[in-house]
């Protein structure tokens, strides 16, 4: 018996070791030939023959499947092994494309002010004179009207410079209360390092009835946003001048790049101007006839936003539709 | 707008106020600071005398010079051509460093020893101050040899540039800014510059006249002076370069710096414009040709707040010279302009925004300038004429000031602030104030300028963020809609390998024209467009992502993948939303799984990549209106049977010409594209069957045609039938093998042998029917 204990030790094959089981427990195997052999076996012996005879059968049985399951292990082993790959072959190269940065980051600023449960307006960007400029206390001497800065064509209609019409639009369609932003596309008759003919825009709108809304709202909401959107920055409002709010102010953020201490970016101010906005001119609400109002308007350049956020350093890269920037995006 | 601190502070107490502080008020109160810079000349650098000066034995250009700094007599080789002697100069000596880092060590120039530098404005740091070196003068203060220049006010001195708003024409001084200044700083204004001695003058009502009919709304103040032996004192010429103005003449420099200290629009004339002394100079004042008001003499000499002739400039330095000092107000003269242009000097910008209009402080001041600086005689009194100004009252009560700012204010603060403006407001009777609005401040007309002077002054900072409380609304309307729809799409485009580009809405007519588009119409087209190359608003996005798939072709890339998402233009501008697609070159990047050579994008792979995007669509074959198109690749997109835009390979020639490979673009109407919610149709419980069918077919028989007759003898157990094989092969002659798979199922029992051939006979009948075709 000791000698197929070793061959099934030493089957190297899962063929080998079928071939040693038919040999064993096959019908014509040593086991059915040794238990024929019982009957001649004399009856006082026969008890311990069986019993020695099962103790082997049992034995020979478990050793055949404990060495045909490590010849299987061993088996599966070599096979994945020759299956091996190097995997530092495959890191992965996305083939995912981008959405433009400057159209992402218009993305957030509407996305947080829908969240304000303002609403979204659009307007033509081929607008005219009234709700370009004359609605928007912008008489027709301004300064601001210059042929140099607004792009006209031969029936006096223009290119809005401003998100501001789509206010004028919403005001005229509906009745206060209002809680609006117009983003869009601007145009400018400017072309250099820093300004290029065509930008974006959000503007911002509230209208609700008269000694509701003051320059304190103003100031929450604007805090509150440049927060979300630039992280914790100090921010600065300056008072300034824009025809269609009164009083009227510049927003500043405590520079990104240098927290404030004054570099390159910020031209040594320690202060990036990233907004304007200020308390709806009366004009203007005279413009639309609303009467007994108050309001709010903000309005900020999208380009600008992208350049601070995304660390882009020139303007006009944006709208070259050069792979070598988008891909950054992915 | 610039100021120097040492300027300003001539006109209000700055003492103990340093420069920051100084820009921190301006920008709190609205006048925003542009620009900052120490004007420091560097220690070593002093006054000295040039006692002798004499010729270069070896040099021509070079001048010996012996310069007392007053401890001693210094040789300094000078090559400037202004050298001379007898004059005080700014002298480097040894061991000083000058701006650039330049040290200033012994020396010898062609064997002449020399022990410094005698410097120009630009060697030490000031703006240029033309040709050769600085010639000081006592205007600095007392010229002390030896002295450093730094310790002269001029030469330490801290230069701020203003970014002024257009309504604030009161702060184009530096006696209007110090005006505002005074609010914020409670502090002094100093109203000696222009005190006036009367004492034994000739007046100058004995030499001129003023001849009017109207007073035309404008304000006018003429003087005389006979001017002698004037130049530009030192101290003036340097603030005039620091401000970046240029002037012709030593009459022009000095109103120039009169203007800019007083704000007063001031002019020079030479006497004789208006005739002589023995009979009279007359100046008359009467509407021009054009309607507005103009100055005469013999001849036409100005137009009140907008120009003076060329010929009516006073451009010699001696002579008897009337000065006129002028105000009219800028919201007339600005709307005159916009009515009929004509053109202006560079007063008008004053004008415009608002001169001051305290017109004798103006000519007062220009002419203590000229007897201080110069043996110049100013002739006694004025010939005025003014118009009366009845001042602007506004009415306010105390609590419109808390409701407009968020925050109380009280009574006395408000007071205080507007008498530190130079505005009256009388006591509060009860609750309300009013104020009366000076004639400078032509820019306050209503509540909310009050209120915006209150918030300059009380500084905007402390004013609290207090969150607005408002009625709740659904503001979940079409434009947010719309908004979000085109924002999936680019979010899908994005995720199927496409990088978002923007680009102006201009094109260049002559490109999208050569291309076969139609522009704007010519009646409508714009008028001063950016650049040749943007002289029209889009027909259509595929030619800007044409460029920039050509531009980025050209840095090198291989895979081009691009999208755009925005507005295209009809002939009458009306506008309308594309998304539009170029693909160009590899479809991948380079990698192992492609052994490097990633397949070139192909009409498959990039209707399969649009798909991605727009969801399912249907082409036809399609001939467009535009060039850009490969002739027999090109197709008509459907989406739910209606026209959503068109796909195609670009012309091998314009591939050719931008340097592109085997490019493919696509544009569709985002109108067509699905935003809705999705309502789901019942569907088979039974299993499905599939069926092969392959027809043989002539080459030139579309799949389009096919379709249709198949769909016409369908039953409806046919769910979908797809091309999924083509054959060709040399056995097949001119036509060729196309398989088509069948999908049939029924919505109440598994279909059996029967039920499938019954359906697929149908078919093949109706194909051999209405095309003659037949199974291979």
């Amino acid at each position: 018996m000791q000698e197929w204990y070793d061959a099934i030790k030493s089957a190297d094959s899962i063929d080998k070791i079928e071939e040693i089981r038919i040999a064993i427990f096959g019908k014509k195997g040593i086991m059915n030939a040794e238990f024929a052999r019982m009957k001649d076996i004399p009856d006082t012996e026969k008890g311990t023959f069986a019993k020695e005879l099962n103790i082997h059968k049992e034995g020979l049985n478990a050793l055949l499947l404990d060495r045909k399951l490590f010849l299987a292990m061993e088996h599966l082993q070599a096979s994945m092994k020759a299956e091996a790959i190097d995997v530092s072959l495959y890191s992965p190269t996305s083939e995912r494309g981008s959405l433009h940065p400057v159209m992402e980051t218009m993305d957030r600023i509407v996305e947080y002010f829908v969240a304000m449960n303002f609403s979204v307006q659009t307007g033509p960007m081929v607008e005219d004179d009234f709700h370009n400029f004359e609605a928007l206390n912008l008489p027709k001497y301004h300064p601001a009207r210059d042929m140099q800065d607004t792009f006209y064509f031969k029936d006096s209609m223009l290119l809005r410079t401003h998100t501001s019409p789509v206010q004028i639009r919403t005001m005229l369609s509906t009745k206060p209360p209002i809680r609006m932003i117009a983003p869009g596309a601007v145009f400018r008759r400017d072309y250099d390092i820093t300004h290029t003919p065509m930008f974006h825009q959000v503007e911002g709108l509230v209208v609700e009835e008269a000694g509701k809304v003051s320059f304190a709202n103003l100031k929450f909401i604007l805090e509150d946003f440049l927060k979300t959107m630039f992280g914790e920055v100090n921010v600065r409002f300056r008072p300034s001048f824009f025809p269609f709010t009164e009083p009227s102010a510049e927003v500043d953020i405590s520079c990104i790049f240098c927290g404030g201490e004054g570099c390159r970016v910020c031209s040594k101010t320690g202060w990036l101007e990233v907004l304007g906005c200020g308390i709806v001119d009366p004009n203007v609400f005279k413009a639309v006839g609303y009467e007994n109002v108050s309001g709010y308007a903000f309005g900020l350049g999208v380009e600008r936003f992208a350049m601070l956020i995304h660390r882009i350093g020139d303007l006009r890269s944006l709208f070259e539709g050069d792979t070598r920037l988008l891909e950054q995006f992915r | 707008m610039i100021v120097t601190k040492n300027w300003l502070n001539e006109w209000i107490d700055l003492d103990g106020i340093s420069a920051d502080t100084l820009c921190k008020t301006f920008n709190a109160i609205g006048l925003e600071v542009d620009r900052h810079e120490v004007i420091r000349v560097a220690d070593g650098v002093v006054v000295g005398f040039v006692e002798k000066c004499e010729k270069h034995p070896d040099a021509d250009k070079l001048n010996v010079c012996q310069v007392n700094v007053g401890s001693e007599v210094r040789q300094i080789v000078c090559g400037a051509s202004n050298v001379r002697e007898g004059i005080h100069i700014a002298l480097a000596t040894v061991g000083s460093e000058l701006p650039g880092g330049l040290k200033i060590k012994e020396a010898k120039l062609r064997g002449i020893e020399s022990h410094g530098m005698i410097c120009s404005s630009k060697e030490i740091g000031l703006p240029s101050m033309g040709e050769g070196i600085m010639i000081l003068d006592p205007s600095i203060g007392e010229l002390v040899l030896g002295k450093n220049l730094n310790e002269y006010g001029a030469f330490n001195d801290d230069v701020i540039e203003i970014e002024l708003t257009a309504n604030r024409g009161d702060c184009l001084s530096i006696h209007g800014i110090a005006r505002d200044l005074r609010a914020a700083l409670a502090r002094e204004l100093r109203e000696v510059n222009y005190k006036e001695k009367q004492d034994g003058r000739l007046g100058i009502g004995r030499i001129l006249q003023l001849h009017h009919t109207d007073t035309f709304n404008a304000d006018l103040l003429f003087g005389a002076i006979e001017v002698k032996e004037f130049h530009v004192p030192f101290a003036i010429a340097l603030r005039l370069a620091i401000i970046e103005e240029a002037y012709t003449t030593t009459v022009d420099a000095l109103l120039l710096y009169a203007t800019q200290s007083t704000g007063v629009v001031l002019r020079a004339y030479p006497f004789e414009k208006f005739g002589d002394i023995e009979t009279k100079g007359i100046i008359t004042l009467e509407n021009d040709e054009d309607g507005y008001a103009a100055l005469y003499g013999k001849e036409k000499v100005s137009v009140i707040g907008v120009s003076q002739l060329k010929e009516a400039h006073f451009s010699a330095n001696e002579g008897l010279v009337v000065i006129e000092a002028s105000y009219i107000a800028p919201d007339i003269i600005a709307k005159k302009m916009g009515d009929k242009k004509i053109p202006s000097c560079p007063h008008y910008y004053r004008s415009s925004r608002g001169s001051e209009p305290k017109i004798d402080m103006g000519i007062r001041y220009a002419g203590s300038l000229f007897e201080k600086y110069s043996a110049s005689q100013v002739y006694g009194g004025n010939i005025e004429l003014t118009t009366s100004y009845e001042p602007r009252i506004i009415s306010m009560c105390e609590e419109e000031f808390e409701s407009f700012i968020g925050l109380k204010i009280d009574k006395t603060t408000i007071t205080q602030i507007f008498k530190n403006l130079g505005m009256d407001i009388g006591k509060p009777k009860g609750s309300t104030f009013a104020i009366s609005v000076p004639k400078f401040r032509h820019d306050i007309v209503n509540k909310q300028d009050i209120i915006e002077e209150v918030v300059r002054i009380v500084g905007i900072d402390n004013i609290p963020s207090k969150p607005l409380v408002f009625a709740e609304a659904n503001q979940m309307n079409n434009d947010l809609n719309e908004y979000k729809k085109t924002r999936m799409y680019r979010q899908r485009a994005a995720q199927s390998g496409f990088y978002e580009s923007v680009h102006f809405v201009f094109n260049e007519r002559a490109q999208v024209e050569k291309f076969g588009f139609t522009c704007t119409d010519v009646s409508k087209e714009l008028i001063n467009p950016i650049t040749a190359t943007f002289d029209t608003l889009r027909p259509t996005l595929l030619v800007g992502l044409l460029n920039s798939a050509s531009a980025n072709v050209k840095v090198n890339q291989k895979k081009i993948a691009l999208f755009e998402s925005g507005m295209i233009f009809d002939t009458n501008r009306h506008e309308s939303k594309r998304i539009s697609f170029i693909v160009s070159g590899s479809m991948e990047s380079e990698k192992i799984s492609n052994a490097g050579k990633p397949a070139v994008i192909d009409f498959a792979a990039f209707t399969k990549l649009i798909a991605d995007v727009v969801g399912s669509f249907e082409l036809v074959s399609f001939a467009p209106e535009h060039t850009l198109a490969h002739p027999y690749i090109c197709a008509k997109v459907l989406i739910n049977g209606e026209k959503a835009g068109e796909i195609f390979r670009l012309h091998p020639q314009i591939e050719e010409e931008y340097d592109l490979g085997q490019t493919f673009m696509c544009e569709i109407k985002t109108d067509v594209l699905a935003y809705a919610l999705v309502e789901a149709q019942p569907y088979s419980k039974y299993q499905a069957s599939y069926r092969d069918l392959s027809l043989l077919i002539s080459k030139e028989l579309t799949y389009e045609t096919i379709k249709l007759a198949i769909q016409k003898y369908a039953t409806v157990q046919i769910r979908r039938f797809y091309p999924v094989d083509r054959y060709i092969s040399e056995s097949l002659g001119e036509q060729m093998s196309l398989t088509l798979r069948f999908v049939l199922q029924s919505d109440d029992k598994t279909l059996e042998e029967e039920d499938i051939n019954v359906a697929m006979d149908a078919i093949l009948n109706g194909l051999k029917e209405e095309l003659g075709v037949g199974l291979r």
